[in-house]
C-alpha cells in the first residue's frame, strides 16, 4: 500500500486524499447534550463521524448512537421525496409527489378544516428532534390553533412542574463545584454518557455520591450510599430524608424562615414518614436512609441531580419530585454554587449565558385568547404551569368530541409508541380527517399520514445550539439533503406562505428568525457563520447566585413552596385542616392518601406521598395473579427511544427486544438468560427475551420500549396517568413472566 | 516495540459501546451482511456480601509484542506493520486455514464469509499520521488509550495508589 492508499484507508482528512472535515452537531438524543460532530466528507458523502475536539461540552467524544451517525443519515428507510397514502391508513402504500403538489394540498385541506371546525381543530405536534419546536409553536399560534404539543407530554414537563410548582423554574444540579451529589434516578452510562468524565473528575477528588434507583447502574456501584429502592416510592424516601434533616436540626433555619412556605406543614407531614417507615415503604434500610440523608444535608454545598422523566413516569410522579425538591429549599442549597442553580435557558431549552427572545418568538402570549387546549380540563396545573397541550388526552378528545372535535394533526416525527395503550392512540388517531408527519424515515406512525414529507438529518441543515458554559453554535449543513428532503424550519416557512399566515419573519427563513431571537444578545448571523464549528459567547457569565434575594422565587408566594399555593387553589384543599395529612400507609395497603380536606385527589398542596396506583402494596389482590412489579422505560446505550433501532451498528449491539429479570425471579418462573418469555399485564402481552440480571431488584422487571414486535407501552391502559402531569405511569405497574415457546422473529403481540 | 500502544483500563469503562461503533463507522463493517466487529464489549455481573458489581470490558487485538498468530501463520497473511507495530492481516493472502485462531490465547480472531480472517488493525493507517486510532479518539471515559505503554501504566498505577490515600 503507498502513502495515498494509507491514508486513504485511514480516512486522513487532507488535499490528497479529498477528505473534508465538515462540523455539525448530533441531534439523535436531544437536547440537552447535542454533541460535536466532525464529519469526514469526500465527494460530498460522509464516509466517516468522530467527535469535535473543541466543542466544550463533549470534547471530542460520543456516544454509540452518535458514532453510528452515518446510517442514520444514509439509512435506506429515508423518504426520499414527499409522499401522498394511496392504500390504507398503515398499509405503507404511498405515491411520490412533487414539494408544490405535497404543500398546496396541506395548505387547501388545513384552511379548510379550519374554516369548518376552526383553527384549534388541528394539531401540531413536535415529537424528535426538539431543534424546530420554538418554530412549530409560533406556526401553530399563526394558524389559531392552541393545541401544539409535543412529546414533553411524557418527557421532562412533569419534572419541570414539580420545580415549578416548588420553587418557580428548573434548578439544575451544579457538579463542577459541589461537594455531594444525590443522583435521583439518573444513569449516566446509558445516557448522558459525555458527561461521565467530568462526573468520575468530581468523584476522584472527593465529592461524595448518591444514588437513588431501582437499579444497580453503574454510578450507582460508586456510590457512598445507594438506595435501591422500589419503583414509585421515591416521594416516601423523599419525606423520609427530610425527616431525619428535620428532625436532626441539619435544615437551614435562616433561609427556611425567610424564603420557604409552609414549613411548619411540611414539619408535620415528615413528621409522620419515619426512616423505619420508608424503609418498609421504599426496600431499603432505615439505616441508610439516614446517612444519606446526613451526608446531603450535612455537606456544603449539596446537589440533587434529577433526570427527565423516570421519577415523573409514575401515576405519583410529580408529587414524588415535589418532596424530592423540597429538600433543596429545606437545606439551602437552592440557586448556590456547587447546589441546584437557576439557569434560565436561551435556546432550545438550554442555558447558553446569553439572553433571547425564543420565548416571544413562539408568540405564547398569543395563547390567551385562543380556546382551552387539549387536556386543560383533565389536567389544569398542567394547564397552568405549561405552554403546550396534554398530548396524552388526544385519544379521549378524539373519542368524544369534548370540549370540541378534533380533525387534522400536523406532526414533526410521529411515534405512536411514545404514547400509553399506543394501539389505541394511533386508532384514535386515525379517525382525524387530515395527517401530516414530517419525518427522516418511514416509521411505523408515518404509515398513518394522508401526507409524507421528508425531512433532513442535522447533518443536512442548519441549526442553532448553546451550551451551558457560554458556547454557541449555528451550524452550516454537512451535505447536500438526502434525496428531496428539506429542514423542518424549511418546510414550516414555505408551507407558512401557502397557508396565507401573513408570518413575514418566519417566512424569510432561519437567518432571519435565528437573527431575531438572538437580538438580545449582541450576536449576529454573521458573526456565527464565521465560525461553523461554534464560538465561545463574548461576555457569557454563569447566572449570579441567589437571584431570589432580588425579587423572590418566581412562586405565587415568591417564596420556594413546601406547601403549593397552585395546588392548594386548583386542587381546592386545605392543609392540615383535619391534621396532619397522611403520608400513605404502606400497611392498610391504601393507594388514596387523604388530604386532610376534600380536594381534588392527588392534588394534595404538601407533597403527601401515595402508592403508584398499580403496585403489590396499593393493589395486594391483583398482585396475587400480577406479583412482579413491571417498569418501562428503563435506556440501554445503544437507544434514544426507537431512533437507532434500524441503524444495522447499535442494533448490531443488541439485536432483540429483551426484559430484566432478577435471578431469583426468573428461576421461579422457569425461565433462563437470553430464553424468550411472555410479560403479562391486565392490559395485554409481549415475548421478548430475558436478560436475567442482578442489576434488578428482586420483584421488578424492567421492560425495554418502543420495539415494534413487543411494545412496552401497550402493557398499560391509556388512563394510567399522573392526575397532576397527565403522564403515563411507565415505571411501575404489575406484571408476570412466563416462558414462551416463541422463537426468534416470531415475537409479536398477543 | 515502538513506543505506543492500545491499554484498556477496566476502571474507567461504563460498557457504553462507543468504541465498537466507531471501529465499524472507520472499517465500514457491514452489519447487515453479518460482518463481524472487530471490538467487543462485554459485561459481567458479580455479587460479594450483598453488592452487586458489574464490570465492563471492550477487547480487541491485543498487538501481542511476541505474537503467536505470526508464528502461527503459514501464509504470511499476517505481518508487523513496520511503521506502528500493529499485528495487521492481508486478507488477499489469508488462506483461512484458522492457524491464527487456534494460536491466539485471546479469542480475537474472526472469519468473514469469504472465510478469510479479520481483525483490529489497531488504525495503523491512522496512527502513522499521527491520529489515534477510532475507538480511543471516542472513548467518552478514557478508558480507552492509545500511548506509550509505560506512561499507561503508571497513570493506571497512581489511580490505585491514590486509592490508599485517608
Amino acid at each position: 500500500m503507498n502513502d495515498l492508499e494509507l491514508r486513504l484507508k485511514g480516512k486522513v482528512p487532507g488535499p490528497d486524499t479529498g477528505i473534508e472535515v465538515r462540523k455539525s452537531v448530533c441531534a439523535i438524543c436531544d437536547p440537552g447534550t447535542q454533541c460535536g460532530l466532525d464529519l469526514y466528507v469526500k465527494d460530498g458523502e460522509i464516509i466517516k463521524v468522530a467527535g469535535t475536539k473543541e466543542a466544550p461540552h463533549s470534547h471530542g467524544t460520543l456516544c454509540s448512537k452518535g458514532a453510528a451517525m452515518r446510517q442514520y443519515v444514509y439509512s435506506p428507510d429515508r423518504v426520499m421525496t414527499p409522499l401522498r397514502r394511496t392504500g390504507a391508513r398503515g398499509s405503507g402504500e404511498f405515491v411520490p409527489i412533487s414539494w408544490d403538489e405535497a404543500l398546496d394540498e396541506i395548505a387547501m385541506r388545513l384552511n379548510a378544516i379550519k374554516d369548518e371546525f376552526g383553527a384549534e381543530s388541528v394539531m401540531f405536534y413536535s415529537g424528535y428532534a426538539k431543534w424546530a419546536r420554538a418554530y412549530l409553536m409560533r406556526f401553530a399560534l399563526d394558524f389559531g390553533s392552541p393545541n401544539y404539543l409535543t412529546e414533553s407530554s411524557t418527557c421532562a414537563t412533569a419534572m419541570i412542574m414539580a420545580q415549578q410548582l416548588t420553587y418557580g423554574m428548573p434548578a439544575a444540579a451544579d457538579l463542577k463545584n459541589t461537594e455531594c451529589v444525590i443522583f435521583w434516578s439518573h444513569n449516566p452510562s446509558a445516557t448522558k454518557g459525555l458527561n461521565l468524565a467530568s462526573i468520575n473528575a468530581r468523584i476522584e477528588a472527593g465529592c461524595k455520591v448518591v444514588v437513588v434507583d431501582p437499579r444497580v447502574t453503574d454510578i450507582a456501584q460508586r456510590a457512598d450510599v445507594f438506595l435501591q429502592i422500589r419503583p414509585g416510592t421515591d416521594g416516601a424516601l423523599a419525606l423520609a430524608f427530610g425527616n431525619v434533616i428535620v428532625g436532626e436540626g441539619l435544615y437551614d433555619k435562616e433561609f427556611v424562615e425567610s424564603w420557604t412556605r409552609g414549613f411548619d406543614e411540611y414539619r408535620r407531614l415528615v413528621e409522620g414518614m419515619s426512616p423505619e417507615k420508608a424503609a418498609g415503604i421504599c426496600g431499603v434500610s432505615a439505616s441508610d436512609i439516614r446517612a444519606a440523608a446526613r451526608l446531603y444535608a450535612t455537606s456544603k454545598p449539596a446537589c440533587i441531580h434529577f433526570s427527565a422523566a423516570p421519577v415523573v413516569h409514575h401515576t405519583n410522579g410529580v408529587q414524588n419530585y415535589r418532596a424530592v425538591f423540597c429538600l433543596i429549599g429545606l437545606t439551602g442549597n437552592i440557586d448556590i454554587a456547587g447546589g441546584n442553580r437557576m439557569n434560565p435557558p436561551s435556546l432550545v431549552h438550554q442555558p447558553g449565558g446569553f439572553p433571547t427572545r425564543e420565548r416571544e418568538f413562539t408568540g405564547a402570549g398569543r395563547l390567551a385568547d385562543l380556546p382551552e387546549r387539549i387536556g386543560s380540563a383533565r389536567f389544569p396545573v398542567w394547564a397552568r404551569l405549561s405552554n403546550e397541550a396534554q398530548a396524552c388526552d388526544i385519544p379521549r378528545q378524539i373519542e368524544t368530541g369534548s370540549p370540541y372535535p378534533l380533525k387534522a394533526l400536523f406532526a414533526l416525527g410521529l411515534n405512536h409508541r411514545m404514547w400509553p395503550a399506543s394501539q389505541k392512540f394511533i386508532e384514535q388517531v386515525c379517525k382525524l380527517d387530515f395527517i401530516v408527519d414530517v419525518d427522516l424515515f418511514l416509521t411505523d406512525s408515518a404509515r398513518y399520514a394522508d401526507i409524507v414529507l421528508p425531512a433532513c438529518s442535522s447533518a443536512e441543515r442548519r441549526e442553532i445550539r448553546c451550551w451551558p458554559m457560554g458556547y454557541v453554535q449555528f451550524t452550516q449543513p454537512a451535505i447536500e439533503p438526502v434525496g428531496e428532503s428539506r429542514s423542518d424550519v424549511d418546510i414550516l416557512s414555505d408551507l407558512s406562505a401557502r397557508l396565507g399566515l401573513g408570518d413575514e419573519l418566519l417566512e424569510a427563513g432561519i437567518e432571519a428568525c435565528v437573527e431575531w431571537m438572538l437580538e438580545p444578545s449582541g450576536l449576529t448571523v454573521a458573526e456565527l457563520d464565521k465560525h461553523p464549528e461554534g464560538m465561545w459567547v463574548p461576555g457569557a457569565k454563569p447566572p449570579a447566585e441567589r437571584k431570589y434575594l432580588s425579587g423572590g422565587f418566581k412562586t405565587p408566594s415568591g417564596k420556594v413552596e413546601f406547601v403549593s399555593s397552585v395546588l392548594e387553589e386548583i386542587g381546592g384543599a386545605a392543609v392540615g385542616a383535619a391534621g396532619a395529612p397522611a403520608t400513605g400507609d404502606a400497611a392498610a395497603g391504601d393507594a388514596v392518601a387523604s388530604a386532610g380536606a376534600a380536594g381534588r385527589a392527588g392534588y394534595e398542596p404538601l407533597p403527601s406521598y401515595r402508592e403508584p396506583q398499580m403496585s403489590p402494596v396499593s393493589c395486594p389482590e391483583m398482585a396475587k395473579e400480577y406479583p412482579l412489579v413491571l417498569g418501562l422505560g428503563a435506556r440501554l446505550p445503544m437507544f434514544q427511544h426507537s431512533r437507532t433501532f434500524r441503524l444495522p451498528w447499535t442494533r448490531a449491539l443488541s439485536p432483540d427486544p429483551h426484559a430484566d429479570v432478577h435471578p431469583r425471579d426468573a428461576a421461579a418462573a422457569g425461565i433462563a438468560d437470553g430464553e424468550w418469555m411472555r410479560v403479562v399485564t391486565p392490559a395485554g402481552a409481549v415475548t421478548v427475551r430475558a436478560h436475567v440480571t442482578l442489576v434488578t431488584r428482586e420483584g421488578d422487571v424492567h421492560l425495554y420500549h418502543d420495539w415494534p414486535q413487543a411494545n412496552a407501552n401497550d402493557l398499560l391502559d391509556g388512563d394510567y396517568l399522573d392526575p397532576i402531569s397527565g403522564f403515563p405511569g411507565y415505571r411501575s405497574s404489575l406484571c408476570r413472566i412466563e416462558p414462551a415457546d416463541v422463537r426468534g422473529e416470531g415475537a409479536c403481540h398477543d | 516495540m515502538t513506543s505506543k500502544t492500545l491499554s484498556f483500563d477496566a476502571g474507567k469503562c461504563v460498557g457504553c459501546y462507543a468504541c465498537a461503533v466507531a471501529c465499524m463507522d472507520q472499517n465500514d463493517i457491514d452489519a447487515t451482511a453479518g460482518q463481524q466487529m472487530y471490538r467487543q464489549v462485554m459485561h459481567y455481573e458479580n455479587a460479594r456480601a450483598g453488592e452487586v458489581r458489574v464490570t465492563h470490558v471492550s477487547l480487541a487485538c491485543m498487538h501481542c509484542d511476541a505474537a503467536e498468530c505470526l508464528d502461527a501463520c503459514p501464509s504470511g497473511a499476517l505481518r508487523r506493520d513496520a511503521g506502528s507495530d500493529a499485528v495487521v492481516v492481508r486478507r488477499e493472502l489469508c488462506i483461512g486455514c484458522h492457524a491464527c485462531a487456534m494460536a491466539c490465547p485471546f479469542g480475537v480472531p474472526r472469519f468473514g464469509r469469504d472465510g478469510t480472517m479479520q481483525k483490529c488493525d489497531a488504525c495503523y493507517a491512522r496512527t502513522r499520521f499521527g491520529l489515534a486510532p477510532a475507538c480511543v479518539d471516542i472513548c467518552p471515559t478514557g478508558a480507552l488509550s492509545y500511548d506509550d505503554v509505560n506512561a499507561a501504566m503508571a497513570g493506571k498505577q497512581a489511580r490505585f495508589g491514590k486509592s490508599f490515600a485517608r
